[in-house]
C-alpha cells in the first residue's frame, strides 16, 4: 500500500437524513488508471467532493503519499496537486482558451497579462491533446466537445500528479475519446495517477487497470485489478444483479405516409439537401460526429431555426412551421434536448410543473384557470408510469438524479401526446439501470404509434434501438439504411459513411 | 403533506420571518416612539403601504422575467398625467379616464417589453432609456403643468378614513395583490410567465411563446404602474409631473425593496405575492418608526438602502443554501 499516491480510508459522510458514504475506501497507486464506478446516487460524487475539498468526511481520512490531509476548500486540494475535470463545465465562456488555461497563474510582463506567452504555453497543452484550435478563440464559440477537451487541457496544465476525470467523454466522439485515452496512458506512464469516473463500461475496460465500485454508499469492491473482469462482472457489482441484454425487436408494419418527411431541406444553420422520413411506430436513429449538425437539424424541425429550402411534410402535407410553439401545439412535435439542465428542464420548479408546462394552455378552464390539482391529474399518472422516483410531485426537478430528470423531460411530451418525438442523446450521464429503462420506454413509445427520432453518439445504443439509421456529416445526411441490429455490420456501415 | 410538515414549512418560509420581524418592530416602535400607533400615524402607514405595495407588485411582475423596469416611475407618472388630461381637459367620466390611464401604462410597458424582446438587450439599458423618453415626452406634452382640479368624489376617496385610521388605498393594494396571486397561482398565463422567466430556453423548447410572455410581463408591470400612479395622485390631491421625483426615480427603492425582501428571485421565475406585501409593510413600519424617532429623511433612506442590500445578500444566501441542499451526493 506504500506506493499508493492517493488513498481514502473508511470515509463516511451523511447529509440531512441520507447516509451518502458509509466506510468507503479507495487507493490509487502511482501511475495507475483507476476507475470509479457506481450508479447515480451510489456516492461517487460525494467521494469526489471529499477528494477535492468541497466536503469534509464525517469519519475516515484522505491520504496523499501516505500523509493524512484535511482539505478545507477546493483550492487546497488543487495546491496539493489534485487536478479535476468536473462533469459540469467550469470555463469562463467569455474568456479565450488561453486566458482560461492560464487563469490560475497568468503569465505577466510589466505586471500586465502577457497574451503571447499565454498563447505559447496554451498551445503546448492543446497540442498534447491533438486539439487544433487557436488559443485566442473565445470559449463560447467552441463546440461542446472542444470545450470538454479544453477543460482537460487545463487540468493537465496544472501539472497535477493526480488527475480526477468525472465523465470526461460524455460529449466526445469515439475518435476524440481515443485521442484522450492515448494522452492519459502517456501521463500514467509518466507516473501521474488517474481516477476515471464514467458510465461507459466499454471505455473503462479498455482504459483502466483497477476499479472501485460503489453501491448505495458502500464499497461493492475496492481497488481491485480489472484483469480478467468482464463487463458483466462490473455490472453485477454495480447493480447487484445481472443486466438484461437489450435489443429492440424489429418493427412489423410501416405505414405508407411518413409522420415527418424532409425533402432536400436546407436551413439557415447550414444544412443542405437533407431528406429523411420518420414513420409512426418506428425509431429513426441519427448518428454523426459532434458538429455534424444533428441537434441543429432537430432545432430546424422544431421551428427554432429557419428552413430555407426544400420541403417539410407532416403526415404527407407540406407544412411551414413558424416557431416552436407552432411545432409543439399545432403539429405535436416534441424535442428532448441533450442539454437537460440548460434547456430541457426548469430545475428550480417542481416535477408537476415541468411535466404540465406543455399543456397548461390546454387543460385550463374559464379565464385560463389551472389549479395544482388539475396539473397533478395529468402529471401524477405519467410520473408513475415512467417510474420517476420521488416522494412528491412538489419536489424540485433540480434535486432529482439524472435518470429521473430524463424521465421528466420525456414525460412532458407524453403529456402533450406528441406524435413526433425527437430525443437528443437520451442517456447521456445516466446510470445503467435508468438507461435500460429509457431504452425500453423509447421502444414502447414508438410501438405505441409515435414517430421517434433518436439522436445519439452512443453507437451501441443506436444500433440496439433504431429501426433505420441515418448518418450525418457536415450538415448533410450522407447515408440512410435499415438497421440489422447486428452491431458489427451496422457500425461498419456507419464508419464507412463517415470516414469512407 | 401532514399538518406538521406544513407548519414546519411555513415557519421556515421567508414570509413567516418577515411577519415576525414586522411584529417585533411594531412592538418596539410602539414602546419607543410616542404616537407610533396613533390613528393619524396608522392612517399614514396604511396609505404608504397601499401605494408602495402596488409599486412593489408592479416591479415583481417584471422581475419574473429575470429583468427589471427602471421606467416604472416614469410610466406611473405618465399614466396619471394621462388620466388628469382625460378628466380635466377632455372632461371624460372618471371610470373611463382611469381605464385610459391603465391602458396607457400597459402600452408603455409593452413598448419596453417589445424593445427588450426584439433587440435582446438587457432590460436595464432599455428601461433606463425609456425612462427618460417617456418622462421627457410627458413633460413636453404637458408643459410640466399638473392637474389640480380633480373631481371631488376622487379626492374624497383618497382622503377617506375607514374606521378612522385605514386608508382605502390599502384596499386597492389588496385587490391588486389578490388578482396577481390568482394569476400566478391559478392560471395557465401566470404559470407560463413563471416558467419562461425561470428558464427561457427550456420554456421555449416546451412550446411556450416566451417572447410574447415577456412582453406581457412588461405590459402587466406598466398597467399596475399606472394604478400606482393614480394612487399617488390621490394622496397628493393633484396630478403633478414631479410627484415621483426626477424621471420617476423616487419609486425605485420601494419597487425593488418589497419584492426582494419578500423572496422574489432576481434571477427570474420565482415570486411571492404575500412576501412582496409583507415586504412593503415591513418597510412602511421601519420608515414610519424611524421618522417618529425623529431621524432625518436621509437617515431613513440610508436605512432602507441597507435593508435592500441585506435582502439581496439574504437572497444570495438562500440560493447558496438551496444549491448545497440539492448537491447532496
Amino acid at each position: 500500500m506504500s506506493d499508493a499516491f492517493v488513498e481514502v480510508r473508511g470515509a463516511s459522510k451523511a447529509f440531512v437524513g441520507v447516509q451518502a458514504l458509509d466506510n468507503v475506501s479507495l487507493s490509487v497507486g502511482r501511475g495507475q488508471i483507476h476507475a470509479l464506478l457506481g450508479e447515480n446516487g451510489a456516492g461517487k460524487s460525494t467521494l469526489i467532493k471529499i477528494l477535492t475539498g468541497v466536503h469534509r468526511p464525517d469519519a475516515g481520512e484522505v491520504l496523499l503519499e501516505g500523509t493524512p490531509r484535511h482539505f478545507r476548500a477546493p483550492r487546497e486540494s488543487i495546491a496539493a496537486g489534485i487536478g479535476v475535470v468536473h462533469q459540469e463545465r467550469n470555463l469562463i465562456t467569455r474568456f479565450s482558451v488561453a486566458e482560461n488555461i492560464t487563469l490560475e497563474d497568468p503569465p505577466t510582463k510589466f505586471g500586465l497579462f502577457d497574451e503571447a506567452a499565454a498563447v505559447v504555453s496554451t498551445r503546448k497543452w492543446l497540442d498534447l491533446l491533438h486539439l487544433d484550435i487557436d488559443p485566442r478563440t473565445i470559449v463560447s464559440r467552441l463546440s461542446v466537445a472542444q470545450v470538454q477537451l479544453v477543460e482537460i487541457a487545463k487540468a493537465l496544465s496544472l501539472e497535477s500528479r493526480f488527475l480526477l476525470l468525472d465523465e470526461p467523454t460524455s460529449s466526445l466522439t469515439p475518435h476524440e475519446t481515443g485521442t484522450l485515452f492515448e494522452v492519459l496512458r502517456r501521463l500514467a506512464a509518466d507516473g501521474v495517477s488517474i481516477l476515471f469516473v464514467s458510465h461507459k463500461l466499454e471505455e473503462v475496460l479498455s482504459l483502466c487497470t483497477h476499479v472501485t465500485v460503489l453501491r448505495d454508499g458502500r464499497n461493492a469492491c475496492e481497488s481491485q485489478s480489472l484483469a480478467g473482469m468482464t463487463r458483466a462482472d462490473i455490472v453485477r457489482l454495480m447493480i447487484g444483479r445481472e443486466e438484461a441484454m437489450f435489443a429492440a425487436p424489429a418493427t412489423s408494419v410501416r405505414l405508407a405516409t411518413p409522420a415527418l418527411e424532409l425533402v432536400s431541406v436546407a436551413t439557415s444553420l447550414g444544412h443542405r439537401d437533407v431528406s429523411l422520413q420518420a414513420f409512426h411506430g418506428e425509431i429513426f436513429g441519427l448518428y454523426g460526429l459532434i458538429g455534424a449538425g444533428r441537434s441543429e437539424l432537430a432545432r430546424a424541425i422544431m421551428g427554432a431555426a429557419k428552413i430555407t429550402g426544400g420541403e417539410l411534410r407532416i403526415e404527407g402535407t407540406p407544412t411551414r412551421i413558424r416557431d416552436v410553439t407552432d411545432a409543439v401545439r399545432r403539429y405535436g412535435i416534441g424535442y428532448v434536448s441533450e442539454d437537460r439542465k440548460g434547456e430541457g428542464l426548469i430545475l428550480a420548479h417542481d416535477i408537476a410543473s415541468n411535466i404540465a408546462v406543455t399543456i397548461w394552455h390546454r387543460i385550463s378552464r374559464f379565464l385560463g384557470f389551472v389549479s395544482d390539482g388539475m396539473q397533478d391529474r395529468v402529471a401524477a399518472p405519467l410520473a408513475r408510469a415512467l417510474d420517476v422516483r420521488t416522494p412528491s410531485l412538489a419536489q424540485r426537478v433540480g434535486n432529482l438524479s439524472g435518470g429521473n430528470q430524463q424521465k421528466v423531460s420525456v414525460a412532458k411530451w407524453l403529456a402533450a401526446s406528441s406524435k413526433i418525438l425527437i430525443i437528443d442523446e437520451p442517456t447521456v450521464g445516466i446510470d445503467v439501470r435508468s438507461k435500460a429503462y429509457l431504452h425500453d420506454l423509447i421502444l414502447r413509445l414508438s410501438r405505441d404509434g409515435a414517430a421517434v427520432i433518436v439522436i445519439s453518439s452512443d453507437m451501441p445504443e443506436l444500433v440496439a434501438l433504431a429501426d433505420r439509421i441515418g448518418v450525418m456529416k457536415d450538415f448533410r445526411l450522407v447515408e440512410t439504411f435499415d438497421n440489422s441490429r447486428n452491431y458489427g455490420a451496422s457500425s461498419a456501415r456507419i464508419m464507412q459513411a463517415i470516414h469512407g | 403533506m401532514t399538518v406538521q410538515t406544513r407548519l414546519r414549512a411555513i415557519s421556515r418560509s421567508n414570509s413567516f420571518g418577515l411577519f415576525v420581524a414586522i411584529l417585533v418592530f411594531v412592538a418596539a416602535f410602539h414602546l419607543l416612539a410616542n404616537g407610533f400607533t396613533s390613528k393619524v400615524n396608522v392612517y399614514s402607514i396604511t396609505r404608504s403601504i397601499g401605494i408602495d405595495g402596488v409599486i412593489g407588485l408592479a416591479m415583481m411582475t417584471v422581475l419574473v422575467t429575470g429583468g427589471l423596469n427602471l421606467a416604472l416611475g416614469a410610466i406611473g407618472v405618465c399614466s396619471a398625467m394621462g388620466v388628469g388630461w382625460a378628466l380635466q381637459t377632455l372632461g371624460l367620466p372618471i371610470w373611463f379616464s382611469m381605464l385610459l390611464g391603465v391602458l396607457l401604462g400597459t402600452a408603455l410597458g409593452a413598448i419596453n417589453g417589445l424593445i427588450v424582446v426584439t433587440t435582446r438587450l438587457h432590460s436595464f439599458v432599455v428601461t433606463l432609456a425609456t425612462m427618460s423618453i417617456f418622462f421627457g415626452t410627458m413633460v413636453l406634452l404637458s408643459g410640466s403643468n399638473g392637474f389640480n382640479e380633480l373631481p371631488h368624489s376622487l379626492t374624497g376617496f383618497g382622503r377617506m378614513r375607514l374606521f378612522g385610521m385605514v386608508s382605502p388605498l390599502l384596499l386597492v393594494m389588496f385587490v391588486v395583490a389578490a388578482v396577481l396571486f390568482f394569476i400566478y397561482r391559478y392560471t395557465a398565463f401566470g404559470r407560463e410567465m413563471l416558467a419562461a422567466g425561470a428558464n427561457p430556453f427550456a420554456a421555449k423548447l416546451s412550446g411556450l411563446p416566451v417572447e410574447r410572455l415577456f412582453v406581457s410581463c412588461h405590459a402587466l408591470c406598466g398597467g399596475i404602474g399606472a394604478i400606482a400612479g393614480m394612487m399617488a395622485s390621490l394622496r397628493n390631491g393633484a396630478i403633478v409631473p414631479s410627484m415621483a421625483g426626477p424621471l420617476g426615480a423616487d419609486w425605485l427603492l420601494p419597487a425593488f425593496l418589497a419584492p426582494v425582501l419578500g423572496g422574489t428571485l432576481l434571477a427570474g421565475g420565482g415570486i411571492s405575492v404575500l412576501g412582496a406585501v409583507l415586504g412593503t409593510v415591513f418597510i412602511a413600519v421601519i420608515s414610519s418608526g424611524l421618522y417618529m424617532l425623529q431621524l432625518g429623511e436621509f437617515w431613513i433612506q440610508t436605512a432602507l438602502g441597507l435593508v435592500l442590500l441585506g435582502a439581496i445578500l439574504l437572497e444570495r444566501g438562500r440560493a447558496a443554501l438551496a444549491l448545497a441542499r440539492s448537491t447532496r451526493r
